[in-house]
C-alpha cells in the first residue's frame, strides 16, 4: 500500500454539546506536538446542544491550512448527518464509525472500521459515556495514523489542565480505543503521520486570544462589550488575562471591564473613555457594528479615539452566526451616515492579531479617530500556529495630547479643531485638565469647537477630516507582497484568506501561470498596493464575500487608468475558503478576461 | 471699586458661567442652567474638575450655556449615559454633571438610563422634563401626564413614565424631583447631588414656554405652581460650613450626610417623609399622580451602595493618567505567556 504521510484531511462529524471539541483538539494537538504541520477548523452550529458539528483537521507538509477539498478520513458519530456524510465521500475514503449509533455503513467502496464506542465508554463511567465515547475515535485515529502515545498524552494534559480525574478517565478511554483498533481492525490505511522537527517555540492559539493579549499589552483602559458570536471569546480572554498581567500599585484594576446593555452602549463607552484620555475598546460582530453606527459617526466627526474589533460572521442580518465571512469590510470603512471614512486594520495571522491588538490603540490616538480591527470567525475562533508573540517594538503613541499649560502655550494658535501642523490632525486637551475646555459635539463646529452652521466652516472641517484619514495610508501596516520575477498575474487579498493563499497560489502556478500576491493589511490602503497593481497586467482581488468589497473600494479610489486591470473574485458560503474553489474561480475569471 | 464675591476656592461666579443661551426666552431650562452655575460656584468645585454631559434635545444644548471652564460632551440622542460611563472609567476623578430631557431619557435613552442607574454610576443626572419634544416643534414625550394637553393639540391619552418611580424601583441611590421655578429647592438638591457619591437623578419639571405652557398642560408654570406638593423644605449646608454655625429650624427636621461631608437638611412640612423608605416614596409619587399633583423634594436616598468604579475595583489613579510602565506588561510577562502556551 502506498503510504501517504502528512498530507490528508480528517472530517469528524459529531453533535454539538457532546464534548467532541475536546477530543478533536486532542487529535489536532497531538499531531502538532509531533511536528506535523496541521490546522483545524471547527464548523459548529448556532446552538448549545444537539445540532450537527464538523471538525476538519488538515495535515500538510506543504503547510496548507485551508480545509481540504475532500475528506480522506471520515469519522461518523452523529446519526443526524450519518447518511449525508457517507453519501458525500469519494471512493476510498477511510470511515471510522461508532457502531452504537446502530446505523448502516453502506459504502463498500470505502474501507470502514466500526467500534462500539458508547458501550465501551459506559464500561468506564455510564454517566459520562456520552462525552467520553469521543475519546475512542482519538484512540482509533492514533492507532491508524501512528500518532505517538506521548504526543497524545501531552495533548490530553493540555486539554484538561489540572483536572486529574478527567485526564485519568480520558486516558483510559483513548487507550481502550487504541487497543480495540489494534486487536479488531484488519488491514491498515494509506494515511499516516510522520514526526517532523517541531519548532520548539511553536504553539497553537486562537486569533481572538491573540488580539486579547495584544490589547492588554496595548494598555487597554476600558473594555465594554456585549456578548455576540464570534467575538465573545475575545472579551472573555481579556477578562481572563487581565488580573494576571495588569494591576495598579495599590492592587486595583487599570482596565475597567463592563458588560454593556447593548452594542450601542458599548460603543458609547468606548467614545467616553477615549474622550476622557483613556484607551477604550469593544469587540463585536457585524450586527453589533450596525447598531454602533451612529456612535461611529460621532467619533469620526468629534475626533475621539477608540477601538472596535469586528470578528466577522456571515451576514446579512442574523445570517449564519457561527460561520465565517469577510462581508463587513465596506461597512466598516464607511460606517455611519454622511461622508465618513475609517481606518481598518486587518490581521491575517495570529502574530498580527497580537501585534495589531496593541498597535491599534496607537493608531486611534495618533489619528484621533475610531479604528477598526477586522478579523473573522475563522481566524478568531480556530487554532493557528505561532512561534511566539513578539514584544512591542515601539513605545505607546498617545497622540497629540496637550497635558500642561506649557505644552498648550507652545502650540501657536491652538484650537481644538485647528490644523496647526498641516497633517489634518489637531491637538487636544483632556477633561479635567482645565486647559482650553471645549464642549465636544456631533453638530457642526468651527476650529475652536464652537457650534457652527457656516457653509465654509463645514466644508473646511470635512475636507480636513478626509485629509487626516487619507494621510494615515502609509503610516498603517504595509501590504505583504510576494512577487514573481515575471509579473503576470497579481492577486490582492486580505485577512484570513492568508491561510488558503499558498495552496491557491500553487494550484494557479501548476497551470503555468506566474502569480504574485499582495496581502492588504489596512484601509485606507497603502500606496504600495497601488504600485503592486501598476506592476501587474492583471490583478485579481480575492475575497470571502459576495460583492467584492475591497474591489469596490479600490475601484473608487484608484486612478481610473488602473481600473481595467482589476478583476473581482469573490465567493462566500460560510465555510473557510477551500483553495480549489477559489483557484477555479480565479482561473475562470482569467479565461474570460483575456 | 467694587469687590466681587468669591467662593471658597476664591473664584468669582463668572468663572462658572457659559455661553449665551439660544433657547426660547423664559425657557425653564435656562433657569436650571443658572441653578447649576450657582450650585457649582457655591459648592466651590474647581470648574476644571467638572465634566458636562448631555444627549440631544433642547435640554442637551444647555451645557454650552453653563460652566464654560469645564470640558463637556454633547453626545448623541439618548446615549449620554454610556459615554459618561466610559469617561468615568477613564477618569473617575471627574465630577460628572449631566443634563438630559424627557425625550432623551424616557424614550430613546430609557435603556441607557436604566443601566447607568443599575451600575450606580457616580454622576448627577438632571432631567429637564417638559413633556414635549421642543427642537422638533412640540410632539408629546413619554412623561406627559394622561389628561394633559399642550398648547395646540389633542389631549394625551397614554399613561406617563414616571422617571423618579422608575429610578427608585431600580435602586437609584439619590432620587429627587423639583421644579425649575423653585430656585431654592432646586439649588439645595443640585448642591446635595454634587456632594453625593453615586447616581443622583433629579427630575426637574421645566415648562416649555413655546409648546406647553398653557394651563391645560400639567407641566406649565401655572399648573405646577398650584399643584406642587412639597415633601419638605430643603437647606443645604456645605462641608466647609460648620453645622453648629447654622441656625436650627423651629420645627422638626432630619439631616442627611452627603459623601463629601455636606448636609442636606430636610425640614418637615405636613407629613414627615423618610427618604430611606422606598415604599413611602413610591406611594407619595402614586398618590400625587392620582390627584394630578407633582410631589417635589428628596424622594429617596441610599448611601450604602457601591459605585460602578468601586465595584470594578479601579486603581486610585485615574486610568487616563497612568504611565506606559503601568499599562504595558513587561517583556518577561510576555515571555511567560509564550512559555505557558508552549507547555514549558
Amino acid at each position: 500500500m502506498e503510504r501517504i504521510c502528512n498530507d490528508f484531511t480528517i472530517n469528524i462529524a459529531t453533535a454539538n454539546g457532546t464534548g467532541s471539541q475536546s477530543a478533536n483538539l486532542i487529535v489536532l494537538n497531538s499531531m502538532f506536538q509531533m511536528g506535523v504541520p496541521v490546522s483545524g477548523k471547527n464548523l459548529f452550529p448556532s446552538n448549545i446542544s444537539g445540532l450537527p458539528t464538523w471538525f476538519i483537521i488538515r495535515a500538510s507538509d506543504r503547510g496548507y491550512q485551508a480545509p481540504g477539498d475532500k475528506a480522506h478520513i471520515q469519522v461518523l458519530m452523529n446519526k443526524d448527518t450519518w447518511q449525508k456524510d457517507l453519501d458525500s465521500l469519494e471512493p476510498g475514503t477511510v470511515v471510522i464509525y461508532n457502531e452504537d449509533v446502530k446505523l448502516p455503513v453502506d459504502r463498500d467502496d470505502c474501507p470502514s472500521f466500526g467500534m462500539p464506542m458508547t458501550k465501551m465508554a459506559r464500561g468506564i463511567n455510564p454517566k459520562l459515556a456520552r462525552l467520553m465515547c469521543n475519546m475512542y475515535y482519538v484512540g482509533a485515529l492514533a492507532h491508524l495514523l501512528g500518532i505517538d502515545d506521548a504526543a497524545v498524552s501531552d495533548a490530553l494534559g493540555r486539554q484538561f489542565k489540572g483536572k486529574e480525574k478527567a485526564i485519568e478517565l480520558n486516558t483510559r478511554a483513548i487507550g481502550e480505543g487504541r487497543a480495540y483498533a489494534e486487536e479488531n481492525w484488519e488491514g491498515g490505511i494509506p494515511y499516516c503521520v510522520e514526526a517532523r522537527d517541531k519548532d520548539p517555540d511553536a504553539f497553537l492559539v486562537e486569533g481572538n486570544e491573540a488580539v486579547a493579549l495584544g490589547s492588554i499589552f496595548g494598555g487597554v483602559n476600558m473594555l465594554s462589550w456585549y456578548p455576540i458570536t464570534p467575538s465573545s471569546s475575545l472579551a472573555e480572554s481579556i477578562i481572563e488575562w487581565l488580573p494576571k498581567l495588569r494591576e495598579g500599585d495599590d492592587g486595583g484594576a487599570t482596565c475597567a471591564v463592563i458588560q454593556a446593555e447593548d452594542e450601542l452602549a458599548a460603543a458609547g463607552m468606548v467614545i467616553g473613555a477615549g474622550w476622557a484620555g483613556g484607551r477604550g475598546m469593544t469587540c463585536t460582530s457585524g450586527p453589533g457594528i450596525s447598531l454602533m453606527s451612529e456612535f461611529i459617526g460621532l467619533a469620526y466627526f468629534a475626533e475621539v479615539p477608540g477601538v472596535i474589533w469586528d470578528i466577522n460572521r456571515v451576514g446579512p442580518s442574523t445570517g449564519l452566526p457561527t460561520r465565517t465571512q469577510q462581508g463587513d469590510l465596506s461597512m466598516l470603512y464607511e460606517a455611519s451616515h454622511g461622508d465618513t471614512q475609517h481606518i481598518v486594520i486587518i490581521p491575517g495571522t495570529v502574530d498580527e492579531c497580537f501585534e495589531y491588538g496593541w498597535r491599534i490603540f496607537d493608531y486611534a490616538e495618533r489619528f484621533q479617530t475610531l479604528v477598526f480591527g477586522f478579523s473573522d470567525l475563522d481566524l478568531g475562533m480556530n487554532n493557528w500556529s505561532t512561534a511566539g508573540f513578539q514584544y512591542p517594538d515601539s513605545p505607546m503613541d498617545r497622540g497629540k495630547v496637550l497635558r500642561t499649560q506649557d505644552e498648550l502655550d507652545a502650540v501657536a494658535d491652538y484650537g481644538r479643531y485647528r490644523d496647526v501642523d498641516g497633517d489634518g490632525i489637531p491637538y487636544r486637551t483632556l477633561p479635567g485638565s482645565g486647559l482650553d475646555p471645549v464642549l465636544y459635539r456631533g453638530t457642526g463646529h468651527d476650529e475652536d469647537g464652537v457650534y457652527s452652521e457656516d457653509p465654509d466652516v463645514y466644508y473646511a472641517t470635512v475636507s480636513r477630516l478626509r485629509r487626516k484619514i487619507d494621510g494615515a495610508r502609509d503610516l498603517l501596516p504595509a501590504p505583504v507582497i510576494r512577487e514573481e520575477e515575471e509579473q503576470q498575474i497579481g492577486v490582492i487579498y486580505y485577512g484570513s484568506m492568508e491561510n488558503s493563499i499558498t495552496e491557491i497560489d500553487d494550484m494557479l502556478e501548476s497551470t503555468g501561470l506566474s502569480v504574485s500576491t499582495c496581502r492588504v493589511r489596512a484601509l485606507p490602503y497603502h500606496s504600495e498596493v497601488e504600485r503592486f497593481i501598476e506592476r501587474h497586467d492583471k490583478v485579481i482581488v480575492l475575497e470571502i464575500n459576495r460583492d467584492g468589497q475591497l474591489y469596490g473600494i479600490l475601484r473608487k479610489e484608484l486612478p481610473v487608468e488602473l481600473l481595467p486591470r482589476l478583476h473581482s473574485v469573490a465567493y462566500t458560503d460560510g465555510i473557510p475558503p477551500r483553495a480549489r474553489v477559489y483557484a477555479d474561480k480565479i482561473l475562470e475569471t482569467l479565461e474570460v478576461t483575456v | 471699586m467694587s469687590v466681587m464675591k468669591l467662593n471658597v476656592i476664591d473664584l468669582e461666579k463668572s468663572e462658572y458661567t457659559g455661553g449665551k443661551s439660544s433657547l426660547c426666552p423664559g425657557c425653564g431650562h435656562d433657569q436650571i442652567s443658572n441653578v447649576i452655575i450657582q450650585a457649582a460656584w457655591e459648592n466651590g468645585i474647581p470648574p476644571e474638575g467638572i465634566a458636562k454631559m448631555s444627549g440631544i434635545g433642547c435640554s442637551s444644548k444647555t451645557p454650552a450655556y453653563f460652566l464654560g471652564k469645564s470640558h463637556g460632551f454633547n453626545t448623541v440622542h439618548g446615549r449620554m449615559p454610556s459615554v459618561t460611563t466610559g469617561a468615568s472609567m477613564a477618569n473617575k476623578s471627574l465630577s460628572f454633571i449631566a443634563v438630559s430631557g424627557d425625550g432623551d431619557t424616557a424614550s430613546i435613552g430609557i435603556g441607557q438610563f436604566v443601566h447607568a442607574i443599575r451600575r450606580n454610576l457616580d454622576m448627577v443626572y438632571i432631567i429637564e422634563n417638559n413633556g414635549v419634544y421642543g427642537l422638533t416643534k412640540g410632539q408629546y414625550s413619554a412623561t406627559v401626564e394622561k389628561g394633559s394637553r399642550k398648547k395646540k393639540g389633542t389631549m394625551n391619552e397614554q399613561p406617563p413614565i414616571d422617571l423618579c418611580a422608575m429610578a427608585i424601583n431600580l435602586g437609584c441611590s439619590f432620587v429627587a424631583r423639583s421644579f425649575s421655578g423653585s430656585k431654592k429647592q432646586l439649588t439645595a438638591l443640585i448642591r446635595a447631588a454634587m456632594g453625593h457619591r453615586g447616581m443622583a437623578v433629579i427630575d426637574v419639571i421645566s415648562p416649555c414656554v413655546t409648546f406647553a405652557n398653557n394651563d391645560e398642560s400639567y407641566k406649565s408654570y401655572n399648573y405646577v405652581k398650584e399643584n406642587d406638593e412639597v415633601l419638605h423644605m430643603l437647606d443645604y449646608i456645605p462641608h466647609f460650613t460648620p453645622l453648629e454655625e447654622v441656625d436650627i429650624p423651629e420645627g422638626e427636621y432630619d439631616d442627611i450626610q452627603m459623601f463629601d461631608g455636606s448636609t442636606l437638611r430636610l425640614e418637615t412640612v405636613g407629613d414627615d417623609h423618610d427618604p430611606s423608605d422606598a415604599v413611602s416614596a413610591l406611594s407619595a409619587i402614586h398618590r400625587a399622580e392620582k390627584e394630578g399633583k407633582h410631589v417635589t423634594g428628596l424622594l429617596y436616598y441610599d448611601d450604602s451602595m457601591q459605585t460602578a468604579d468601586e465595584e470594578i475595583g479601579l486603581t486610585e489613579t485615574p486610568l487616563s493618567a497612568l504611565s506606559e510602565a503601568e499599562l504595558r506588561p513587561s517583556e518577561a510577562d510576555l515571555a511567560g505567556i509564550n512559555a505557558a502556551f508552549r507547555g514549558d
